[in-house]
């Protein structure tokens, strides 16, 4: 089964760029973790070193099996995370007042992370099948809602409002990417827009909803919902040029920033590297997307096309999401920087993801 | 795949990677406006909204006898204050208080009303009694942590020491004058506001440096409560008493009477806050024949043996006539000095002239501050020669028209004890810091030769013949040890008007022992004595207890003076024991 002309066609490109990603993000947490005054943080860097290990384990361990046969196990996967997010509704831990975890043994899963890459997964398995030249119709489009609904709504009843969004645009993206006629995109953007006020009123939670008014005014409770944000942007906008330094910065190490090691550890970064620790950020994750079009441009078929795709547009979501909101260009929505902030699920789905996607890319050159 | 859906696919990669360009650039925009340009505003709010700054105080440190025992030091104390904004009813809250704080309620009801942002309530409670109004909790009454500056052993060598205020400043003496060193110092810190970091490190690090004195305080208690008696037997308004090493200056004990406790400095006279034996001046009476003396040996003017002729008593100078006491015939120098005749040594200042008398006198330390480590130190009086009438001459050998400090006659006696070498008097051993190491130490320090060797000894042969039968001072006699000394009976000046007093005298014994290699110098000045007014009746008699008791304190055997190891090592740097003449390899860093 193992094919020695695999190991030729080893994407060292990608590798390194994950490598370089993980280890940038390890110094960002060191710092976050160590320079704040809160006790029991420390274990928090060992815990993400285990979870790093593992992740680059599961993810050589992704490239031994043929991405055709993930193409066959889609639904059997999908159904598997179905029915842990339906496990974490019944069992789940609670934490910051939703229910997002499992415990296992001394780590917590998160299944709506593993969903996101479920869904690409078994999203790409059906579109390689349907996929035309003059698009999906409306007829097309039936199978992929009907998966999507299932999982939407369980991890809106978390409530996980990020995730659920999350999954929502990478499904949407992969859609368009698959190219949809012409009069369905258009109904779907009115639908979209008729929804958006429902949203507001009965599905957005008071919080939710207190979150978008103050991403559009922050100083409208500095204290409260707009606390992170505004905290956010002074130690970006303290970290200047160059940066105060490693565990130099004092927003983090007393503690303002909040989540400084989780969704907003990119302050902690731009507080203490400035802005060129910021940009060498960027650049690796710019390098990093493009060679993910890159692998989904050259795939010879389509289900390995379009799950490239799918990888590399949730990463790039994430990214977006993530620094949109602690730079102060979104709403706060619970969103991890990939490969950077802390958290098991986040690393293993990202790892596992990025081995999908070696596995595609190693196989190009292979007949099929 | 058929082509054209793979060229379809390729353009749409294509695009999507231009808009995905296109957002990492907005990205990379928005870094670029809060960190390089919103810099500022974004910097000052993190400064205005969620940091306070608190003052963190170190205690004052310690002020430490030569064995660095402590007789000044700092202890926790709580001050409260209010808000008077925030108190909701001042009568109520008054109540509550007044039992704890010891005060009236209606003063604290009037303060609690006060239009103030802040006032005091009471100052310096144990932190027992603040724990107690802390745990009342009333809004707008504030604990605050303070110290309170303690003197252990109350009102021992508490004007040397001196006093510090509510402030924690020093006030007099020495926590006046050294108070840059012994207070703690300030620091302000920026913590976040809803912080409760421990600031107890931070306090001991910036605690205070303590001084370590020379002062012995067994010595310091033998002295006061000899000095005491002395005072009290004889109805004397007050007293001094010095007590000090001749060959390295070190000052031993430095006592007054009226006592007073500076733990409760308010309710004494100010009067005798001061440390008098440096500060005032007066008339030092006979004892300062034995510079004389000292001056004419030295000057080649007379030998001891030289004979003067002493009137019988009487002797018209000018317009005026000195008296002796008792009425003597011819008397060689060393008769004079035993007998402490006036007639005698104004003979011999006449014969030596003025500028010769001017100069052993600014040799011996007179008219000049002695650079003891006091605040206010006053020089004395010391005319210049030009001014001196040919009374003056005379009056001036024998202890009138000149005033000297009590510090300035012991250093001068001291010189005598140590060869002729005037050494400055050594009140500081050492600075030290919170931990123990020493800042700054402080060596016996040399002002200047007084006298050649041999005229120091032939003084202290005169000295020594003044405790002996026949001499003014025979009650200062040690059995065993031997003594030199020289009796002082001053009158005192009439304050605001010429001439003086036929009642108030100062009583004065100085001397030194044992003769053969001097251990101790002890000045002992009693003033307005009423019983009687000798200074060989009043003043001798305490020198002899202080110096009884301080020998037997240091085990020196009456052995004339031969050295004894026996004495407990001392733990500070470059200083020996009260006693040791080995200051030639001490504390030269």
């Amino acid at each position: 089964m193992f094919d020695r002309r695999l190991l030729e066609c080893f994407d060292w490109g990608l590798f390194l760029l994950t490598l370089s990603i993980c280890g940038l993000g390890l110094g960002v947490l060191y710092s976050a973790v160590n320079a704040a005054e809160v006790q029991g943080m420390a274990v928090i860097f060992k815990k993400q070193m285990i979870w790093m290990g593992a992740g680059f384990f599961i993810m050589f361990s992704s490239f031994l099996v043929h991405y055709k046969f993930i193409d066959k196990a889609s639904l059997l996967i999908y159904f598997i995370c179905v029915a842990l997010l339906a496990a974490v509704l019944i069992f789940g831990r609670n934490a910051g007042g939703s229910t997002r975890w499992l415990a296992l043994g001394p780590f917590t899963v998160q299944p709506s992370e593993l969903m996101k890459l479920s869904m690409i997964i078994v999203l790409a398995s059906v579109y390689s099948t349907c996929v035309t030249e003059e698009g999906l119709g409306f007829h097309g489009l039936l199978k992929p809602v009907g998966l999507l609904v299932l999982p939407f709504l369980f991890i809106l009843k978390q409530p996980d409002l990020g995730t659920a969004m999350l999954i929502l645009f990478i499904a949407a993206s992969m859609t368009l990417f698959v190219h949809v006629q012409k009069k369905v995109f258009f109904s779907c953007a009115a639908l979209a827009a008729g929804a958006a006020p429902l949203l507001w009123f009965f599905v957005l939670k008071e919080y939710q909803k207190a979150r978008i008014l103050t991403f559009l005014n922050p100083d409208r409770d500095p204290l409260g919902a707009g606390y992170h944000i505004i905290q956010s942007k002074i130690a970006i906008g303290s970290g200047m040029m160059y940066g105060k330094g490693f565990l130099k910065g004092t927003q983090n190490a007393l503690s303002f920033l909040p989540e400084q090691h989780t969704d907003f550890i990119l302050s902690v970064l731009a507080e203490e590297w400035g802005f060129v620790g910021c940009c060498v950020l960027l650049i690796l994750y710019f390098l990093f997307l493009l060679w993910g079009f890159n692998i989904a441009y050259g795939c010879r078929d389509m289900f390995g096309s379009i799950l490239a795709f799918g990888i590399t547009i949730m990463i790039f979501w994430q990214i977006f999401i993530n620094i949109g909101m602690v730079m102060g260009l979104m709403p706060v929505v619970g969103v991890p920087l990939p490969l950077i902030s802390y958290g098991g699920s986040s690393v293993i789905t990202n790892m596992v993801g990025i081995g999908l996607l070696m596995n595609i890319s190693m196989r190009r050159f292979l007949s099929g | 795949m058929n082509p054209p859906l793979s060229r379809k696919i390729a353009r749409r990669i294509r695009l999507v990677e231009i808009v995905f360009g296109v957002i990492m650039v907005l990205i990379g925009a928005r870094a670029v406006m809060l960190q390089l340009f919103n810099v500022n505003k974004l910097a000052d709010k993190a400064d205005k909204d969620l940091i306070k700054t608190i003052e963190i105080k170190g205690k004052r440190g310690n002020i430490l006898d030569r064995h660095m025992k402590k007789l000044s030091t700092s202890l926790d104390a709580v001050s409260i204050a209010a808000a008077p904004e925030d108190i909701k009813s001042p009568h109520v809250t008054a109540r509550t208080l007044s039992p704890l704080l010891h005060m009236e309620e209606s003063l604290i009801a009037d303060r609690l009303a006060s239009n103030k942002k802040f006032v005091w309530l009471k100052k310096k409670l144990s932190p027992g009694e603040g724990k107690k109004i802390k745990a009342l909790n009333i809004p707008g009454i504030l604990t605050m942590q303070d110290t309170i500056r303690f003197h252990p052993s109350r009102e021992l060598a508490a004007q040397v020491i001196g006093i510090t205020g509510w402030n924690n400043r020093g006030k007099e003496g020495l926590e006046f004058k050294f108070d840059e060193i012994l207070r703690g110092k300030t620091k302000k810190i920026t913590v976040k506001k809803t912080t409760r970091q421990s600031t107890q490190e931070m306090t001991r690090e910036l605690s205070g440096n303590s001084l370590v004195l020379t002062i012995d305080k067994t010595i310091q208690y033998i002295t006061e409560m000899a000095l005491k008696d002395a005072v009290t037997d004889n109805g004397a308004q007050s007293g001094m008493a010095i007590v000090m090493e001749p060959d390295t200056g070190d000052i031993l004990a430095m006592a007054h009477y009226p006592l007073f406790n500076p733990n409760a400095f308010g309710e004494f006279d100010p009067n005798n806050w001061r440390n008098r034996a440096v500060t005032d001046a007066f008339e030092p009476g006979s004892t300062l024949k034995i510079f004389l003396a000292a001056g004419a040996l030295e000057q080649g003017i007379s030998s001891p043996d030289t004979p003067f002729f002493c009137g019988n008593g009487s002797y018209a100078l000018g317009s005026r006539t000195i008296r002796d006491t008792h009425a003597h015939g011819w008397l060689t120098l060393a008769q004079i000095i035993k007998v402490s005749s006036n007639i005698g040594v104004a003979k011999v200042a006449q014969l030596m002239g003025k500028n010769k008398l001017h100069t052993t006198l600014t040799r011996f330390g007179f008219g000049n501050k002695t650079g003891i480590a006091c605040p206010i130190e006053t020089k004395g009086t010391l005319m210049p020669p030009a001014q001196w009438s040919i009374m003056d001459t005379a009056a001036i050998a024998f202890g009138q028209a000149i005033s000297v400090s009590a510090i300035q006659l012991a250093c001068a006696v001291s010189a005598i004890a140590n060869r002729g070498i005037l050494m400055v008097p050594r009140l500081i051993r050492a600075v030290i810091a919170e931990n123990g190491t020493a800042r700054e130490t402080y060596p016996p320090k040399v002002t200047g030769r007084a006298v050649s060797e041999k005229t120091a000894s032939s003084v202290t042969r005169m000295m020594a013949s003044v405790v002996q039968k026949g001499g003014t001072g025979t009650r200062a006699y040690l059995p065993g040890y031997g003594v030199c000394g020289k009796t002082g009976t001053a009158q005192k000046a009439i304050p605001h008007a010429r001439g003086y007093s036929d009642n108030n005298y100062t009583a004065l014994f100085v001397g030194f022992a044992p003769p053969k290699k001097p251990r101790l110098t002890c000045l002992v000045i009693v003033d307005e004595p009423r019983k009687s007014h000798y200074g060989g009746t009043v003043a001798a008699p305490a020198f002899k207890t202080i110096l009884q008791k301080t020998f037997n304190y240091l085990n020196i055997p009456p052995d004339m003076g031969k050295y004894s190891s026996n004495i407990p090592s001392s733990p500070v740097w470059g200083c020996s024991q009260p006693g040791s003449s080995q200051y030639a390899n001490m504390g030269r860093r």
